[in-house]
């Protein structure tokens, strides 16, 4: 069992989550976050503190596909453990139905020390699918 | 119980959530400290933690007051990689989990009130499966890379 990020992460991106996470089992896209099923302990410590209620454990119904895009891009995309600032238009998108179709970036994010400058790159919308991805979540 | 008289006027003081129900820093210490004697007695699970850590336990027990505020207080005072660690244990079995679970459940329910303890309880349970999957399940995970 593992917890997984989902939909309302992709361009709001608020990082709370990594600061809490015992174990540091959350990688950076351009525009949202995933969590790597193989070492998440399950503990749930994330779910409340999402301001985007972006994360689920996976026993919820219907969160297969989600479950196979963090697992497949928790393996490429770098490890964050602290927090940056999140986009400066993120609460815009929290809320926006069907993110993925619109926004989803395959891109990885900087990962942790990327931030040090006070904000992360701005982030352009990427249409298309992404590979490697057989069905959109 | 009875050798831990002092403990126990202690705790009846002490011992008290805070009003959201959340333990504070000392009630899990205070569960840290109680657990570990009990599994370093413990017959079973005894042994394979003294293997584990030979010598000083300070740094363990710091460790696990770390993880437990973590996920208790979300403290964030614990950063680690614990399936990687209890990879590394000799003799670890997935049916010793079960052991640990049950001393842990006892311990709580010494200290803190039924909500707590359950609390505790259920957090201890979900750690422990995942830690079971991913130490011992884990070819047969649908989601492994490699596989369809």
């Amino acid at each position: 069992m593992t917890y997984v990020v989902t939909d309302n992460c992709i361009k709001c991106k608020y990082m709370d989550c990594v600061e809490v996470c015992p174990v540091d089992c959350f990688y950076e896209g351009e525009n949202m976050l995933v969590i790597h099923p193989d070492e998440c302990i399950d503990c749930g410590v994330c779910e409340p503190e999402c301001p985007a209620n972006a994360i689920f454990p996976d026993t919820e119904p219907s969160l297969e596909s989600w479950l196979k895009l963090n697992a497949e891009y928790a393996s490429v995309w770098p490890n964050i453990s602290v927090k940056c600032e999140p986009p400066t238009d993120s609460k815009e998108f929290d809320g926006v139905i069907n993110k993925f179709e619109q926004f989803f970036s395959p891109r990885p994010g900087q990962g942790d020390g990327g931030c040090e400058d006070g904000g992360p790159a701005k982030v352009q919308p990427v249409n298309g699918e992404p590979p490697g991805l057989g069905q959109d979540p | 119980m009875g050798h831990h008289g002092t403990a126990d006027k202690f705790i009846a003081t002490a011992q008290r959530p805070a009003e959201n129900g959340a333990p504070t820093e000392d009630m899990i210490r205070d569960l840290v400290d109680r657990f570990y004697t009990r599994v370093r007695d413990d017959p079973e699970l005894g042994p394979i933690f003294e293997r584990a850590i030979p010598g000083d336990w300070g740094p363990h027990l710091a460790t696990m007051r770390d993880f437990w505020s973590s996920i208790m207080l979300t403290s964030g005072h614990y950063k680690g990689n614990p399936v990687a660690i209890h990879r590394r244990v000799e003799g670890i079995e997935p049916e010793l989990f079960g052991r640990w679970l049950a001393l842990f459940d006892e311990t709580c329910r010494e200290l803190f009130n039924d909500d707590l303890a359950t609390t505790f309880r259920v957090k201890a349970t979900r750690i422990a499966e995942s830690l079971t999957l991913a130490l011992f399940y884990k070819p047969d995970r649908p989601w492994r890379r490699g596989t369809p």
